[in-house]
């Protein structure tokens, strides 16, 4: 695996504990962190307050002179304990049959365009229940954009772990998908 | 089964090193085995991602509380009656002084056209009603006074017990601008 691979995408070098920045940080990620908390299951209310006490959190780590190395990691990984502290069973959530929540996706479909992409949904929650915890929580952080070793420092397992089980749980859901 | 099989998916994040991806990339070119694994990769990964939107979004949707819409009607429904019912003012009663049946007070002025043809008899000369001055003017018909029918015709002109409506308009200065009779 590139350890060197990525840039982490914040200007880690002008992060000082100053608000601005934080602030700044705040619009970059809070969708992609709302996102992935709903995911692993906390509700949207939940998801917001974990945002909030995330940023809270790393406005006081940058005040006290805290590393200041891929923050995007850092939130990631405590809006997720966060959410474990929260949530002990919420991955159960995710895969829930979305049925009676599909109607806004496509509007302006033709319902033949509808049952199929129901149908498409209805096959892969079904796949992401089967899925580990582990490999749900890998893909959820690979959805969001994190690469492997920012992933593998949220969830406190190796980036060769982060792979294997990517790997693992992408194939679990081609599999189960037909694709 | 080809040897950067397991390499794929990494390959498609960008988590390879450089020398790996460009054997893999050249490897991709030329299997079609590869290529149609790689295809479902990426698909299932595109599903992926927007079914983590449509959750998010259909949780997102939840969050409005189940008591807005009811809270909505309920103001839609005030709304509309405050607009079909306009309020109208409460008014004190009127001040006016005790009248009795034997002392209506019948002005001279004759009955307007709306009133009933028959002749009134006044049967005792009465001071007219000093109507105490009030502070506040009402705008319309202020009172409405029943009379026996024996206090207007001569006895036996009329069945017992029948009685006639006096309506009293008040003008703004307070003196009777107009009276109308009915049965």
């Amino acid at each position: 695996m590139r350890d060197d691979s990525v840039p982490l995408a914040l200007p880690l070098l002008r992060l000082a504990a100053g608000t601005s920045e934080v602030t700044t940080l705040y619009r970059e990620l809070r969708k992609p962190l709302l996102r992935y908390l709903v995911c692993l299951g906390l509700t949207s209310d939940e998801a917001q307050d974990v945002v909030q006490d995330a940023f809270l959190s790393l406005q006081r780590h940058l005040a006290s002179n805290g590393t200041q190395e891929n923050i995007r990691g850092w939130l990631f990984r405590v809006a997720h304990n966060q959410a474990r502290n929260r949530q002990t069973s919420y991955h159960r959530r995710f895969g829930e049959p979305l049925d009676g929540e599909m109607d806004f996706l496509a509007d302006d479909a033709t319902p033949e365009q509808r049952v199929l992409e129901k149908e498409k949904f209805r096959h892969l929650a079904a796949a992401i229940r089967l899925l580990t915890e582990s490999e749900r929580e890998c893909l959820l952080l690979r959805a969001g954009g994190l690469r492997y070793r920012e992933i593998g420092e949220v969830l406190g397992i190796a980036t060769s772990t982060v792979a294997d089980t990517v790997e693992r749980g992408i194939k679990k859901l081609a599999e189960k998908c037909n694709v | 089964m080809c040897d950067v099989q397991e390499k794929l998916i990494a390959w498609l994040d960008h988590e390879l090193p450089t020398d790996e991806s460009a054997e893999v990339q050249r490897h991709i070119e030329g299997c079609k085995q590869c290529r149609t694994r790689l295809a479902g990769y990426e698909k299932v990964s595109e599903t992926f991602d927007v079914y983590c939107d449509v959750v998010v979004a259909a949780k997102t949707r939840r969050r409005v509380p189940r008591w807005v819409p009811v809270l909505a009607g309920a103001v839609a429904a005030v709304a509309v009656m405050f607009l079909t019912f306009p309020r109208t003012r409460i008014e004190p009663p009127p001040i006016l002084p005790t009248i009795t049946a034997a002392s209506v007070p019948v002005p001279a002025q004759p009955a307007p056209e709306t009133a009933p043809r028959k002749t009134i008899h006044r049967r005792h000369a009465v001071a007219p009603v000093q109507v105490r001055a009030v502070k506040w003017q009402p705008r319309e018909t202020a009172v409405q006074i029943a009379i026996p029918a024996e206090a207007i015709f001569p006895p036996g002109a009329m069945p017992k017990g029948m009685n006639f409506i006096a309506e009293l308009s008040i003008a703004p200065d307070g003196s009777v601008k107009q009276v109308r009779l009915w049965q």
